[in-house]
């Protein structure tokens, strides 16, 4: 495979992950305050994902994927709220373990990312239609 | 007469920064991976330089490198860039540079073709 359709496909596959990321940062930001419904249950858990580079075979380039798909094993936020239904006993209830300004932060550095591999996508298009173009121009 | 070898010259520095386009995307989509090692290619002088001697493959169990393959390597250090928490050491404001250096010389090469190819239709002309 010649090196700009691989250029192509490796800007692809990073389009890919940063998608997914920014996928797993919504369904945190989504679930901030999703607590459990009975009294002293586990709130939604915080999500984290994280990249490994692969060799690709055929063209020797490092394409992304994702690793794995885990869990932040961080304690929960503790409320006093006895009016909700997860609350216990004192009165407590359980809170995901999301920060929402880490979230933020996060989801900012995906969409840099992504548009740096947009960007690299556009760049390889235009190689390859200039090597084209090679073969109009002259009369 | 001379043979002409701008053609060759031409198609060998086109190779070269595809290859490095190749090297680049794959440096920006690891930009958030962990422990990865940005690359680049080999300078273009030294590939000029290279004297071409390859290992045969007389049989189809030998291995081949193939080009893109032979140019790669993992840069070290460069100058003010830190490694990140996470052991990657993709500086992405420096890739974006590359693209465009790749783009520039991309198309000084192929503005370069075109003239030539030009040039050449015009002595063939009557």
């Amino acid at each position: 495979m010649d090196p700009l359709t691989s250029a192509l496909k490796v800007s692809a596959s990073g389009l890919q992950a940063e998608s997914t990321r920014l996928r797993v940062v919504s369904e945190n930001i989504a679930n901030a305050r999703s607590t459990g419904d009975v009294p002293g249950a586990d709130p939604y858990r915080r999500k984290t994902i994280s990249f490994a580079a692969e060799v690709d075979r055929a063209s020797g380039a490092s394409l992304v994927e994702i690793e794995r798909q885990g869990t932040d094993d961080s304690d929960f936020n503790i409320e006093f709220d006895p009016g909700n239904p997860a609350a216990d006993e004192k009165g407590m209830v359980k809170l995901p373990n999301v920060n929402i300004l880490v979230e933020m932060a996060d989801m900012r550095e995906a969409n840099r990312a992504y548009e740096a591999n947009l960007q690299t996508i556009k760049q390889s298009r235009d190689l390859i239609s200039q090597t084209i173009d090679l073969l109009r121009a002259s009369q | 007469m001379q043979p002409i070898q701008l053609f060759e010259l031409a198609s060998r520095q086109a190779q070269w920064l595809t290859v490095r386009q190749n090297v680049v995307a794959g440096n920006i989509a690891n930009a958030s991976t962990p422990h990865y090692k940005a690359k680049d290619v080999k300078p273009f002088e030294s590939v000029l330089q290279d004297s071409g001697f390859q290992m045969a493959a007389t049989n189809k169990a030998h291995f081949t490198d193939s080009f893109a393959a032979s140019q790669v390597a993992e840069v070290g250090m460069v100058d003010g860039v830190q490694i990140q928490q996470s052991g990657n050491t993709v500086a992405i404001e420096q890739e974006m540079m590359k693209t465009g250096e790749i783009k520039r010389d991309y198309e000084l090469s192929a503005g370069l073709v075109k003239a030539f190819h030009r040039m050449m239709l015009m002595t063939v002309r009557k």
